[in-house]
């Protein structure tokens, strides 16, 4: 059974669909992918599984239990964990108290044995920022603030780990990095994570991720590796975006 | 939804409405209700709403198009109405000319010049900032108002064409001062509501706001129609307060309090919509009519039917929907290395204190040419009471320097405190929960050492915050700042002028001398000492506080309330958490601030400039940083000082000084922030801090910025174009380009 669910989601802002009965789940080992034109309701979903936005209807399961009424705070503390696209990194703490807030905040429940510095340090490893520990994140390049955003989400020691666009502000080879660490954070048995991937960089995509589902406006019209993704012909159209090409194919996948 | 209204909304209105009918049954004077009676009340009721609505429609239009509330939009109309009667009474000019250019020249000079000097600065300021300096500008005319026309001398603003000349309108008299205003208000809210949606320069006012780059590039002037806005705003408040003078008398206090009716008003637009704010001034006007005819709330509440417009705006800031947990705005002028003071840091800069104020106070300093001497009584006592609300502004770093939490009631909560300490000491509690069968005697309550009562009062008063907490959760910034401004007039309406809260008995002290440790503190300056002491240990423990988890937990709530809630931190127990410590400390403060006068009086009257000021002072000296609370303690040093100097003569030039610093200086200081909104004593420290010793860190970076001053990075070197040819070099340079050949007009000349 998927770990994380999100079934048949619908969510409307007035007039605006932007979730238009949107399914999606997530199995613990992988880095599953959700891609889609600007403005699909990637964001939004992310948004409904971490229970910023009550959906208008539909349910987000989590290890088979209905968090559709969970509060953000509650969610996280079963394992979900995530970063933002537009940052909300903590921008007036220092990298290291970014991490350190969420290390505390956890502590009881998920690092009982260890010193809360030490936690933190090593999340600010993970992701290759021990040196810029004592900088205000403020003032800290958008990509390395993203990556705070990162290892804050790893100090929660998520089992579901969402991130929405980590590469943005990144060059080739921190993004290659970052990928790296989310296989062989994934990979590791013990931590028994899954981690759905939003991106715009499609060959950090197509390498890392190993399940990839594609929405467009509102609508998840694909689903299946990145192979099978980028044969799609609903795919090709919606990253097209040319009408005629959408309405040969509509209805063709899914 | 119910009828298109969110819940929210119809709850409110459903408990506005049942309560208003309880209190009516309650409260019924039982005067014969007429049809005539009826009728005086409904225009005496929309005459007022007139009035009010002039100001909500300033305040609207001000709003929607420069996104910035202006809290000084009544202190406009107090300085208009004055300079109305200077030149109309006390000059003699004819009433229209003196309107003409009160209105039609001071007002709109005076709007342009805020706008270029200040509020253009502010666009990109956080709301905190923002909201300080319009209450920083509110709190400064007022000032230069009450030194320009002192307040002895009783002043009339007469009304427009006299009181007796009018229609009549069969049960009552229309004088044509009423009816014009009634005029004026509806033609300028309907002309201004034809401005804003149908005129070319309205939907540039409205486009700027939302963003002024993208409304430039489409042909805008945001310069201009900035300026515009700001003129319109002031010209409405200055009108606002010319007409509204003659019925409130020329008082600067009454004038200005005039904006929380206006406030309300305008929060029933949902501070945009223009209809809807002339709708809700029109509502608290009958509703005050109303309530003052057929209402008698009895001399325990003697100040209830005033309270019309401060239950509204509570009730309307409740009803709005919740805040999404969404934060955008980008935190400015952030040092690269935030650094906290530390135990021992802390340790030091309290006993400095603590040492400095005894050597003030106790005439330890001698300037050869001039000792001051030791404080007498009156040294003591005025520096008393400024020690006393440093304390209570003391209360408002965690919440508003951590948190961002907006608080305008350090009052209301340190008066709370107060209560309860009076409450708590006289023992009365002790029958009424009957503990006297235990053995418990009220006089043994007495007996035991007031630090006890004194913590007591601190736990008490926590619930109070955590109450107001719990509506104030599901705000952000302005309507914070209004529920809480709100909540704190409500306060002092009805809860505090209750005989039971705040008994005044006889002549005598009703609020004994501190007693601690077996001492008594009744001498003034073992008592200036002791609060001296007890603000020293306050700080000592914020500089803890904030390098703990909760300090650290409550500044990422400010930063992003959004990321703190995917972190698993819960964002409302936070802030309730938060609120109840702040009330605790505003709640002891507020022990020592009665103690200071003994008796009830000081504590009863909620004074809104008083309010003002303390979160002014917090907010200049640095809000954020607990060392800067220790900025508070220099006002009541300086107090003292001030007053012995002139005693000792002759100095005249420094008293003067002395006297402006302290009447100007915390408002002049927030305007500061305009440029640095980390307030004073974040500069002050970094001039400061590479002397000591044992801050190699502070030296260092101080040469770090000097460095780069010499090597500005690619990005900073400015982006205007066309280059000129140093700035090619210097980007060369960092690029590592070593030609330094460049074309005579410069690089991207093209473009332009």
């Amino acid at each position: 059974m998927a770990l994380l669910e999100a079934e048949q989601v619908v969510m409307r802002f007035g007039g605006v669909v932007a979730l238009d009965n949107a399914s999606v789940d997530i199995e613990p080992g992988e880095v599953t992918g959700l891609i889609g034109p600007n403005g699909a309701g990637k964001t939004t979903l992310f948004n409904v599984v971490t229970g910023l936005l009550p959906p208008t209807s539909g349910k987000v399961r989590f290890d088979g239990v209905d968090i559709t009424r969970a509060t953000v705070a509650k969610r996280s503390q079963m394992g979900i964990a995530r970063t933002f696209q537009k940052l909300e990194a903590f921008n007036t703490l220092s990298a290291f108290d970014n991490v350190r807030v969420a290390v505390e905040k956890n502590h009881r429940t998920k690092w009982k044995h260890r010193r809360v510095s030490d936690v933190a340090h090593e999340m600010l490893g993970k992701v290759g920022l021990d040196e810029v520990a004592d900088v205000t994140v403020g003032t800290l390049p958008t990509g390395s603030a993203r990556l705070v955003e990162l290892a804050r989400a790893l100090a929660c020691r998520p089992r579901v780990l969402l991130l929405d666009e980590p590469s943005s502000g990144l060059n080739e080879d921190e993004t290659s990095a970052i990928g790296q660490l989310l296989l062989d954070l994934v990979a590791d048995k013990d931590n028994d994570l899954a981690v759905l991937l939003v991106e715009h960089d499609m060959s950090f995509v197509m390498g890392v991720c190993a399940r990839i589902h594609v929405l467009d406006f509102g609508k998840i019209i694909a689903v299946g590796t990145p192979l099978e993704v980028q044969a799609d012909t609903a795919v090709r159209a919606a990253y097209l975006g040319s009408d005629e090409f959408r309405a040969a194919y509509a209805g063709v996948d899914e | 939804m119910i009828l298109g209204l969110r819940r929210s909304v119809v709850i409110a209105a459903s408990l506005g409405t049942v309560a208003a009918v309880i209190i009516s049954i309650l409260t019924w004077k039982g005067a014969p209700v007429t049809s005539e009676t009826f009728l005086v009340t409904t225009y005496i009721g929309l005459f007022l709403g007139a009035l009010w609505a002039m100001y909500a429609t300033g305040l609207v239009v001000v709003y929607t198009t420069t996104g910035v509330f202006n809290f000084a939009q009544g202190a406009i109309g107090v300085f208009a109405a004055f300079l109305y009667w200077e030149l109309h009474v006390n000059r003699g000019w004819h009433s229209l000319l003196a309107l003409f250019v009160v209105v039609g020249l001071f007002a709109p000079a005076l709007g342009v010049v805020l706008d270029i000097v200040i509020m253009r600065r502010l666009r990109t300021a956080s709301l905190v900032v923002q909201l300080m300096v319009t209450v920083a500008i509110m709190v400064l005319l007022l000032s230069v108002v009450g030194d320009i026309w002192e307040a002895d001398t009783p002043r009339r603003v007469p009304y427009l064409f006299g009181i007796n000349n009018g229609i009549d309108l069969g049960p009552a008299q229309l004088p044509w001062h009423r009816l014009i205003v009634f005029v004026v208000a509806i033609a300028i809210a309907v002309s201004m509501r034809f401005l804003l949606r149908r005129t070319r320069i309205g939907t540039a006012m409205r486009a700027v706001v939302d963003n002024r780059e993208l409304a430039a590039l489409n042909g805008a002037r945001p310069n201009v129609v900035s300026s515009t806005s700001w003129a319109l705003g002031s010209m409405l408040g200055a009108l606002g307060g010319i007409l509204i003078a003659p019925e409130l008398g020329l008082d600067p206090a009454t004038l200005n309090n005039v904006v929380i009716i206006a406030f309300a008003a305008a929060a029933f637009g949902a501070l945009r919509n223009l209809p809807m704010a002339v709708i809700g001034a029109m509502l608290i006007g009958l509703l005050r009519a109303h309530t003052g005819a057929w209402l008698d709330f009895g001399p325990d509440f003697r100040f209830a039917h005033l309270s019309v417009a401060p239950l509204l705006l509570l009730f309307v800031v409740i009803a709005l929907p919740q805040a999404r947990l969404e934060v955008g705005r980008l935190a400015h002028h952030l040092r690269r290395h935030e650094r906290y003071t530390n135990w021992w840091e802390g340790l030091f800069g309290c006993g400095v204190v603590i040492l400095l104020a005894a050597a003030f106070s106790g005439g330890w300093l001698d300037f050869g040419i001039w000792d001051p001497g030791s404080w007498g009584s009156r040294e003591l006592n005025s520096a008393d009471e400024a020690m006393a609300l440093a304390l209570i502004g003391l209360s408002l770093v965690p919440l508003i320097g951590w948190a961002g939490q907006i608080n305008f009631a350090p009052l209301a909560f340190a008066g709370f405190g107060a209560f309860v300490y009076l409450k708590v000491i006289g023992g009365g509690w002790v029958t009424f929960l009957g503990l006297d069968r235990f053995g418990l005697d009220p006089q043994q309550i007495r007996d035991i050492d007031n630090g006890y009562w004194i913590l007591a009062v601190g736990l008490l008063c926590a619930p109070l915050g955590a109450l107001v907490a719990l509506p104030a959760a599901r705000l952000r910034g302005l309507y914070l700042a209004l529920m809480t401004m709100a909540f704190a007039q409500a306060m002092s309406l009805i809860f505090f002028p209750h005989p039971w809260v705040m008994p005044i008995i006889g002549t005598g002290r009703q609020f004994p001398h501190i007693e601690l440790f077996g001492v008594t503190f009744d001498d003034r300056r073992g008592f200036f000492m002791l609060m001296v002491s007890v603000f020293a240990i306050l700080v000592y423990a914020l500089v803890l506080l904030r390098r703990s988890r909760y300090g650290r937990r409550w500044m990422a709530i400010n930063d992003s309330q959004a990321a703190a809630a995917t972190l698993g931190v819960p964002v409302v127990w936070t802030k309730v958490v938060v609120y109840a410590v702040s009330a605790s400390m505003a709640g002891i403060a507020g022990v020592f601030w009665a103690t200071v006068s003994g008796n009830v009086d000081s504590v009863q009257g909620f004074d809104l400039l008083l309010g003002f000021n303390i979160v002014l002072l917090v907010a200049a000296a640095g809000v954020s940083i607990p060392m800067a609370g220790i900025f508070l303690i220099f006002i009541p040093l300086f107090k003292g000082f001030g007053l012995r100097l002139e005693d000792a003569g002759n100095v005249d030039f420094l008293v003067t000084l002395l006297d402006i610093m302290t009447t100007y200086g915390p408002g002049l200081m927030v305007l500061g922030m305009v440029f640095n909104p980390r307030g004073a004593i974040f500069e002050m420290g970094r001039g400061f801090s590479p002397i000591l010793p044992w801050r190699k860190d502070a030296r260092a970076e101080i040469a770090a910025e000097n460095a780069q001053k010499r090597e500005p990075e690619i990005g900073e070197l400015g982006l205007e174009r066309p280059f000129t040819p140093e700035e090619v070099i210097a980007i060369d340079r960092r690029l590592g380009i070593l030609d330094d050949v460049v074309p005579k007009e410069g690089y991207g000349a093209s473009r332009s």
